[in-house]
């Protein structure tokens, strides 16, 4: 029985077999996120619901290949919904939100939506904290990689840093992040 | 201590590991790295836990509010055909009369005030009580409600050209018909209008019309007078 205590794999599944109440509950779980990070990274709604409604279909036409072998629910979703966003401001030659920006709203965030919490998971909030201890400009330089997906030679260019530069800012500051997510999994495991 | 050989290759890679989980590695250097990863079971862990951390960077982004109607466009895309009831609330900006009570029940009420407020709000971020903000073309303000010292809900004005006021209201003793108000600065009350609330639960928008900036005060008034519900906008 599908309801809204329903894990994302087993909406997934059933949203596989054709099952529509199984998609509106997800639709309903996940459209703050997606139309969330589509309008952080665009600061437009009109284009962050174009982005909204083009992932959660993919995710409804696609959801017979997903694999939870290779990661969550949520990682695959809002992967979906980055590529898309990315894709949308490159048709549309728009300026996306500076990486700042993305950062002190994400920081920012005072949300205690239960919905939220279950849906994000102690990793968000651990590397939400650890990005805001970054120096700024590796900061600038992992959000400019993962969440706007600028190659190093991007990055480089737009902060206006030599190649090597760019890619020491890049690998240090997830570096950072990954050595405070894993700091978190250890003091998990010794409860 | 003992020197790693395999540890020299790896640290080659270092920079590239990081690029590759971030998904931005691409021609030779992604091949080649690659390549190493499928060879080293040490790095091809690394790749997995810096992957997943990216990934986690991508999911910190706040959730908003989408527009309102989204879901119904969105199902209607699905092609989904049996679609549970969507609160059934026009754009307030193009009302020019008060709306209507819209919730039957609280589910519903706080969903379909959470579709006003995003609208109205203009998907403004992160106002807390009694802030102001002004980083967009219109200012919007938002205070608690509170009923004998307990938060009952929420009172929002959004400026501009067609000033609008939107109140919630959520487990608290209103029932029935009831009046909102709203006291400027000079003291004066101005009606906003009449609505109903079910079992404490409510929400609802109309056009203020005083200027946003002038209100101190809001109200929810029962029938026979009593101010049950206050917030300040001060």
């Amino acid at each position: 029985m599908i309801d809204s205590g329903s894990t994302d794999e087993a909406l997934l599944a059933s949203m596989a077999l054709g099952d529509q109440a199984a998609a509106v509950v997800f639709v309903r779980r996940y459209q703050r996120r997606v139309f969330g990070l589509a309008y952080s990274m665009t600061n437009d709604a009109s284009v962050s619901e174009e982005v909204a409604q083009e992932a959660l279909i993919r995710v409804w036409r696609h959801a017979p290949v997903f694999d939870h072998r290779r990661g969550s629910v949520t990682s695959w979703v809002l992967t979906i919904t980055r590529n898309l966003t990315i894709d949308a401001l490159r048709m549309r030659r728009a300026v996306p939100t500076d990486p700042d920006d993305f950062a002190a709203s994400a920081m920012m965030s005072l949300e205690h939506n239960p919905e939220d919490a279950i849906l994000r998971g102690d990793v968000s909030d651990v590397v939400r904290s650890a990005l805001s201890e970054l120096p700024p400009e590796q900061r600038r330089a992992v959000v400019l990689a993962a969440v706007y997906g600028r190659t190093a030679l991007e990055v480089s260019e737009e902060e206006g840093i030599p190649l090597g530069t760019a890619k020491t800012r890049i690998r240090t500051g997830l570096m950072r992040l990954r050595v405070a997510v894993a700091h978190v999994r250890e003091t998990e495991d010794e409860r | 201590m003992i020197d790693d050989p395999h540890q020299h290759v790896c640290d080659e890679y270092a920079d590239n590991l990081a690029e590759l989980a971030l998904g931005i590695l691409t021609g030779r250097e992604r091949a080649a790295t690659l390549a190493h990863v499928d060879a080293c079971p040490r790095c091809a862990e690394e790749l997995q836990q810096l992957a997943r951390v990216s990934d986690a960077v991508v999911s910190i982004a706040p959730g908003v509010e989408p527009t309102v109607g989204f879901e119904v466009r969105l199902f209607s895309r699905m092609g989904l055909t049996e679609t549970p009831p969507t609160p059934s609330i026009a754009p307030a900006r193009r009302r020019a009369t008060p709306l209507r009570w819209v919730a039957a029940s609280p589910r519903w009420a706080l969903a379909a005030a959470a579709v006003v407020v995003a609208l109205v709000l203009g998907l403004s971020l992160g106002l807390s009580s009694g802030q102001r903000s002004e980083g967009g073309r219109h200012e919007v303000a938002t205070a608690t409600l509170t009923e004998k010292g307990r938060t009952v809900g929420r009172v929002s004005t959004y400026g501009g050209a067609n000033p609008w006021m939107i109140v919630t209201l959520a487990d608290s003793a209103t029932d029935g018909r009831v009046t909102c108000e709203v006291v400027t600065a000079n003291g004066v009350t101005h009606k906003v209008g009449s609505f109903s609330a079910k079992d404490g639960y409510g929400a609802w928008g109309a056009p203020l019309r005083v200027a946003p900036q002038a209100v101190r005060k809001a109200e929810v008034v029962s029938s026979n007078g009593t101010v049950i519900a206050t917030a300040s906008l001060s």
